[in-house]
């Protein structure tokens, strides 16, 4: 469900980064106590309206809550069938105004401003000696891979089909995690190959005067 | 698995220091003062009777070499040792016994430092992106060099427009062709400006076109190269050649004289072959 940035300057782009992190936090508490559909609904209304304002491409990215829906039509069912339909609708209207709000904020924002908001929410790590841009990076590389392990998972399910005829089954869990425990430490030697989270800004050897010279000569 | 850094520890503290300079180790004396990159050194790598065991097997034996043409190939069957000796020029492995230097610097001491110097690119491209756009990739190395977000994305915006490449900067990495991802993927290492760049099959996943557009990037850069590759015509215009083979050199020259000796091997070895399962 995760999109990619889109690029643009729409007035949702242009508004800050906490803004936006922000005002997705209080929406989102403040519709979890809400029961009536009719105001679940509008504020529903409201989200795509957000969308629209993006323009055709912006309107596109509501398709990708297509892979949720066999998940919410789960949840629809088990409200419905535990509890009462009334239930299972308020929560499907409340799940999709939430993720598709978050996901407005995701495809409206670059991700070096994401990292650099996050980061600044685990500056009170230092005090424990943690550099902030480790977890900061580690959110960055969720979004930036969850498509990624989505396209691995689509590959093994594929295969599976080839050979047995049959949709992706449990059998896939294990092969899955070892895909993905595979791409992490291929993803983990790339980074190390570019410096790592803590980059390569501090240097003890007397190259540092040079390297920096070069550097603003080539910005 | 790690060796002992022999040369990064001193024999005794010099004379004279007192004071605030009395915290100095002969360890950190001699990084500071002797594990210096020098990308003027002729010899740009130095290998000696360097070893390397990775999950209980020797993967690489007692390696002597001096790197120092502009242009070297590395060939060898899969699990000679290719990719291994290459992950011990910028620190990604370090040798379990015997040597590796990089621009005079021992890479056991200084390993932190090696992205700086070598740029190091991947088989598979999907898994070296880490942001979600060509343009904040390549602003990526220049924060990790320190630059602020500002400079990083108008450096990189200028760096993707000299490379020709700015149609793409806005692009989600995911949407690229795979010869556009490997070729963005050789820029953000390219943005942080090593001496030496080291590309372990990046061809492998491209097609004949995308393929032979890389190679000719490859051509035009000014940096020194280390490239292993299993299709033999990117060495054209290569200065060496050295053919792995069990962890160990089994030749080195010029391509000239390898590349031959290394197919007749292939064949040979493809003409005895008995047995349908040995590939």
């Amino acid at each position: 469900m995760i999109s990619v940035y889109l690029p643009g300057a729409s007035w949702i782009h242009r508004i800050p980064v906490r803004l936006k992190l922000l005002t997705l936090a209080v929406i989102s508490m403040a519709i979890l106590p809400v029961h009536d559909p009719a105001v679940l609904g509008a504020v529903l209304a409201g989200v795509l309206v957000l969308y629209a304002t993006l323009g055709p491409e912006g309107l596109k990215q509501v398709t990708l809550l297509k892979p949720l829906v066999s998940l919410l039509l789960i949840i629809f069912l088990l409200h419905g069938i535990g509890g009462s339909w009334m239930e299972g609708l308020v929560a499907v209207l409340r799940l999709v105004a939430m993720v598709l709000l978050a996901n407005l904020v995701s495809v409206t924002t670059r991700m070096d401003d994401m990292l650099e908001a996050v980061m600044s929410l685990f500056y009170p790590l230092k005090v424990f000696g943690v550099s902030p841009k480790k977890p900061a990076l580690a959110v960055t590389l969720v979004i930036r891979f969850a498509p990624v392990l989505l396209s691995v998972y689509s590959s093994l399910a594929e295969a599976y089909r080839a050979r047995t005829g049959k949709r992706g089954s449990w059998r896939l869990i294990a092969p899955f995690a070892l895909q993905a425990l595979r791409l992490s430490e291929n993803v983990a030697e790339a980074l190390t190959a570019r410096g790592g989270a803590e980059g390569l800004a501090v240097e003890t050897t007397a190259n540092t005067a040079e390297r920096r010279r070069m550097l603003k000569r080539n910005l | 698995m790690f060796g002992v850094n022999k040369r990064a520890t001193g024999t005794g503290r010099p004379k004279g220091l007192k004071g605030d300079m009395a915290f100095w180790t002969p360890h950190r004396m001699r990084r500071d003062e002797e594990q210096r990159f020098d990308p003027a050194l002729a010899d740009f790598a130095v290998f000696e009777g360097a070893g390397l065991t990775l999950g209980g097997r020797e993967v690489l034996k007692d390696i002597s070499l001096s790197l120092s043409e502009r242009r070297i190939g590395i060939v060898g069957l899969n699990g000679s040792g290719k990719s291994s000796l290459v992950r011990l020029l910028n620190g990604l492995h370090l040798p379990g016994c015997g040597s590796v230097r990089i621009f005079g610097a021992e890479t056991a001491a200084v390993r932190a430092q090696l992205p700086r110097h070598v740029g190091f690119v991947f088989q598979n491209p999907d898994h070296q992106a880490i942001f979600p756009t060509v343009e904040e990739e390549i602003a990526f190395g220049l924060t990790q060099l320190g630059a602020d977000k500002q400079a990083a994305r108008e450096g990189a915006a200028d760096f993707l427009k000299r490379h020709h490449c700015q149609p793409l900067a806005k692009k989600p990495f995911a949407e690229l062709s795979e010869g556009q991802k490997q070729l963005i993927c050789i820029l953000a290492v390219l943005v942080m400006q090593p001496e030496l760049l080291v590309l372990d099959e990046p061809m492998a996943s491209l097609d004949g076109l995308a393929a032979r557009r890389i190679q000719q990037k490859l051509k035009s850069l000014d940096q020194k190269i280390v490239l292993i590759s299993h299709d033999l015509q990117v060495f054209d215009g290569f200065d060496r050649v050295i053919w792995l083979e069990d962890g160990r050199v089994r030749m080195d020259g010029v391509p000239g004289d390898v590349l031959p000796a290394y197919v007749t091997d292939l064949d040979r070895r493809a003409g005895a072959a008995t047995d349908e399962v040995d590939l």
